[in-house]
């Protein structure tokens, strides 16, 4: 069983590594075929003021003088050894750009998804056990009520109320804890709405399957239903959704980012946009590509530690655990 | 000896319900009970009694409001389904109850035992942690002697290795031995009333008589009160002290099983009755006569479907399994074969085999002369028109967005056979062969009976005119009564057509009173075969006697079968 589990992990390992070089292909080769180049426009816009023989340094440094494929491979060899390069902008070397910001971001995200499992907990829980006079029903429409908002617009509302009315935070402190918390939760918001619209129709559905009728009959409680028998089975596809709202999450960060006034990967993205710095976007794609990949692998991992029921991908099938006394189980695996 | 035999006296502290005081009273009284899901009213007016200790079944088909009455004295009812009227158990009012209180009666008074073993556990605990928590209602501080509980009675319920049981998930057993866990874990805190809702109707026939000995058993030692629910009136008949029959929610008799038995009152109780295998071996005597006629006279001439020697292989975890070893049988034409056996047995592998939808590895099956083995899929084609199936759940095997005609039509249209007229005919003709009108030529599968649209399955293979029919399983996920009426189409079919049928069942009963032939597959092998005279009334392989033992039989208890009521051939079904 363990050998299992550390074969299918390998597995998965060579398979995110796979995707994660390839991913770093392709947004190189969609950079290089952007319409527009990156020497005309950053290096001989008269606002920069290079001289011609600065120019030619940066090209040679940069080796945009080599043919693509060239450039591709120590592109990847230096991304294989991490190294991003120089920022075109200001001549720093991109992994410091990134590092200087990658802390804001990654507290913002990892609280935002916190926020966000925690509504949807709450959300969840309370569609089961809030009496139906303080609004039950009501609480199954707020998943597409938070899901229709978009989260500038309550990231807004929470800075009017909170920041300004209230002055629970300054505003020109964006990193306050405040200010990092109602910050959070306008990422978090429509991420929540998203996991608590799973986790209420599965628990919906496991709540309406045999077991929970017959650990009822066991004289089971409804609390303990809920956390000891219906959250675990309802949870798991809730590891494939908070997986695929990863994206999403570092999209939302970008805006909130900048409606927060906070100094993150969004604002170094939007920076490097206007000013057409390709290796820090090829970097900060490649990030996300990372991030993306690496979620998912931790979801593959997870799952089957949640689900005794899942098969791993390659590992022998498990035998039962005991054999029936009176039917043939192996036979049976054949004909059914 | 087998370890279920073993059933010691219960050595728990706690102390035994069946002293005290009480017998008296009964234990379960319903009277005016009505259950209702929004408007629909599934249960009306509803009224017994049990005394402690002894066993009540409610038998019913599916719709008659069976389960909802077992829920209801559960309070256990999905979702909007209202209960009004009087439960009283052990003497207080169960609808009357709040929540709180009568969960202290769940589990402790009132044990459970589901219909769907498979279903009924926690798939992502282990069985332990769901045990520990029926242990939990027993009055006992110590963690460790709660779990010995448990144990205790895992190998009470005689599962072996009660440790590794208690370890394994839900899916590392089999439907068998889920069971027992349930049956334990339901009896653990010696309730005083166990209802069993259809324990027995997922598992295998032997595997089912070693339940309900089981839960006769524990009934008895333990003087538990028992309300069985069940659609087998003969697993009824064996196991019950008295019966309540109900139908569309009401109480169409009710009384002690031998007096119903034995003058069953109401027209239902009566064709429930007539309508069970097991208790009328010999209703289609008629119909299966001509049949054995051949049977007779084919001795010499070439059979309809011959089977040599296969044998099939599968390669799994990379051991080899060996599904079908060495299987040779011969069906003359227009007479029945049916190969019989429980789950893992070979017969679904064998009929793939007889299809031609998997090859053998070894051995020959030709059928109407023709050779099947070793054949493109194009040449088999040609096989096919005359070789046709019908599937074991009519619910499942017809397309729910096509329309019977349709349905019916397509095995044409896929031959290519005749004109658009003369299709069109030939879906009326099938289905008058069935005994369906041509106003349903336009419904779909949903807006038909199950009995309907397993007649749609069969017009759907007898529209191609075949010879031969597989059968697998056609009536094991129907009710009783429907079963009986698409024995009959099948039995008269096969009386005009001289049809030749292969007939897949684990339902011996069943076998018993249409099949002319029989074959008793066990591990992949033929252990026994022979005429249904000689398989039936002088079995010689162990394994065939102790497959004759399971099947329960309201005539083990000196019941016999009233008369039967006369043949109907080719009703038309009234439209519902």
């Amino acid at each position: 069983m363990r050998n299992a589990y550390l074969t299918y992990a390998a597995k998965r390992l060579v398979q995110a590594v796979v995707v994660i070089l390839l991913a770093y292909v392709f947004t190189f080769v969609v950079v290089s075929i952007l319409p527009g180049d990156p020497i005309t426009n950053v290096l001989r816009n008269p606002q920069n003021g290079f001289t011609e023989t600065e120019i030619e340094e940066i090209i040679a440094a940069q080796g945009l003088d080599k043919p693509v494929l060239v450039q591709l491979s120590t592109s990847l060899s230096n991304f294989l050894t991490g190294d991003l390069g120089l920022s075109m902008r200001t001549n720093r070397p991109v992994t410091t750009l990134i590092a200087e910001v990658l802390p804001s971001t990654l507290v913002l995200a990892s609280a935002g998804l916190a926020v966000a499992l925690v509504l949807a907990l709450v959300i969840a829980y309370g569609t089961r056990f809030l009496p139906k006079r303080f609004g039950q029903g009501l609480l199954r429409d707020f998943p597409s009520l938070f899901l229709s908002v978009p989260n500038f617009v309550i990231g807004l509302v929470l800075i009017h109320a909170f920041g300004f009315q209230l002055g629970l935070f300054r505003v020109i402190q964006p990193d306050s804890f405040w200010a990092t918390f109602f910050a959070a939760i306008a990422l978090g918001i429509p991420i929540s709405a998203q996991i608590a619209e799973v986790l209420i129709a599965n628990l919906d559905h496991e709540s309406e399957q045999e077991y929970a009728a017959v650990a009822r009959s066991r004289g089971i409680g409804q609390m303990r239903l809920f956390a000891k028998h219906l959250l675990k089975p309802s949870s798991l596809p809730v590891v494939t959704v908070i997986a695929l709202t990863i994206g999403e999450l570092l999209g939302g960060s970008l805006i909130t980012e900048t409606v927060f006034g906070r100094n993150g990967i969004g604002s170094l993205v939007q920076r490097s946009v206007t000013t057409q710095d390709l290796p820090v976007l090829q970097a900060v794609v490649s990030l996300a590509a990372v991030v993306f990949v690496l979620v998912n692998l931790i979801a593959d991992l997870v799952y089957p530690l949640l689900d005794p029921r899942v098969k791993l991908l390659g590992a022998p099938e498990r035998r039962p655990a005991a054999a029936d006394e009176s039917s043939v189980n192996v036979s049976k695996v054949v004909t059914s | 000896m087998a370890p279920q035999d073993r059933l010691t006296p219960i050595p728990f502290n706690i102390e035994t319900r069946a002293t005290e005081p009480q017998r008296q009273a009964s234990l379960l009284r319903i009277a005016g009970l009505s259950v209702s899901y929004g408007a629909q009213q599934v249960v009306t007016d509803v009224g017994f009694e049990l005394a402690r200790g002894r066993s009540l079944a409610l038998i019913g088909e599916s719709g008659s409001g069976k389960s909802t009455i077992a829920r209801a004295v559960l309070r256990l009812l999905a979702g909007g389904g209202r209960a009004t009227g009087r439960i009283e158990f052990d003497g207080q009012d169960v609808l009357g109850l709040s929540e709180r209180r009568f969960r202290i009666l769940r589990g402790r008074d009132l044990g459970f035992v589901p219909q769907d073993p498979g279903n009924s556990l926690n798939p992502v605990r282990t069985i332990g942690v769901q045990a520990m928590e029926a242990a939990a209602l027993v009055d006992e501080p110590s963690k460790a002697v709660r779990k010995a509980l448990v144990l205790e009675t895992f190998a009470q319920v005689g599962l072996d290795n009660p440790e590794r049981v208690y370890d394994s998930y839900p899916h590392q057993l089999s439907g068998g031995m889920l069971q027992r866990v349930l049956i334990g874990l339901a009896v653990l805190p010696r309730p005083k009333l166990l209802v069993a809702d259809e324990p027995t109707s997922a598992l295998d026939v032997t595997i089912q008589k070693r339940i309900l000995d089981l839960l006769s058993r524990l009934q008895e030692e333990l003087n538990i009160s028992l309300l069985l629910i069940t659609h087998d009136l003969a697993i009824a008949a064996e196991r019950a002290g008295s019966l309540v029959v109900l139908k569309d929610g009401v109480v169409q008799e009710a009384g002690s099983t031998a007096s119903v038995f034995a003058s069953p009152a109401s027209a239902y109780a009566r064709k429930l009755h007539a309508d069970v295998p097991a208790l009328n071996p010999d209703r289609y005597a008629a119909l299966r006569d001509p049949g054995f006629r051949l049977l007779d006279t084919s001795a010499q001439a070439t059979p309809k479907i011959e089977v040599n020697s296969i044998t099939k292989t599968f390669a799994v975890d990379g051991r080899v399994l060996t599904a079908v070893n060495d299987v040779s049988f011969t069906v003359p034409a227009g007479t029945t074969h049916a190969l019989v056996g429980e789950s893992g047995s070979g017969k679904t592998t064998t009929i793939r085999l007889l299809l031609g939808l998997d090859q053998p590895d070894k051995g020959k099956i030709s059928v109407a002369g023709e050779q099947l083995t070793g054949r493109s899929h194009d040449s088999l084609r040609a096989v096919w028109r005359h070789l046709q199936v019908v599937y074991q759940n009519p619910f499942t095997s017809l397309d729910p967005t096509w329309k019977v005609e349709q349905l019916v039509r397509e095995p044409l249209d896929r031959f290519r056979i005749g004109t658009a007229r003369e299709r069109s005919e030939r879906v009326r003709e099938a289905l008058a062969n069935v005994g369906l009108g041509e106003h349903l030529l336009s419904r779909k599968p949903a807006a038909l009976s199950g009995g309907q649209r397993q007649r749609v399955a069969i017009a759907r293979s007898l529209v191609l005119k075949p010879d031969v029919l597989v059968l697998d399983e056609p009536t094991s996920a129907l009710d009783v009564s429907v079963q009986a009426d698409i024995v009959e189409v099948l039995l008269s079919l096969q009386a005009r057509l001289g049809l030749t049928y292969v007939f897949v069942s684990h339902d011996l009963a069943l076998v018993r009173q249409l099949a002319h032939t029989v074959s008793v597959m066990q591990r992949g092998r033929i252990v026994e075969h022979g005429t249904v005279a000689d398989i039936f009334d002088n079995p010689k392989a162990p394994y065939t006697v102790s497959l004759l033992d399971s099947i329960p039989s309201g005539l083990a208890s000196g019941i016999q079968a009233p008369r039967m009521r006369p043949q109907r051939l080719f009703k038309e079904e009234k439209i519902a």
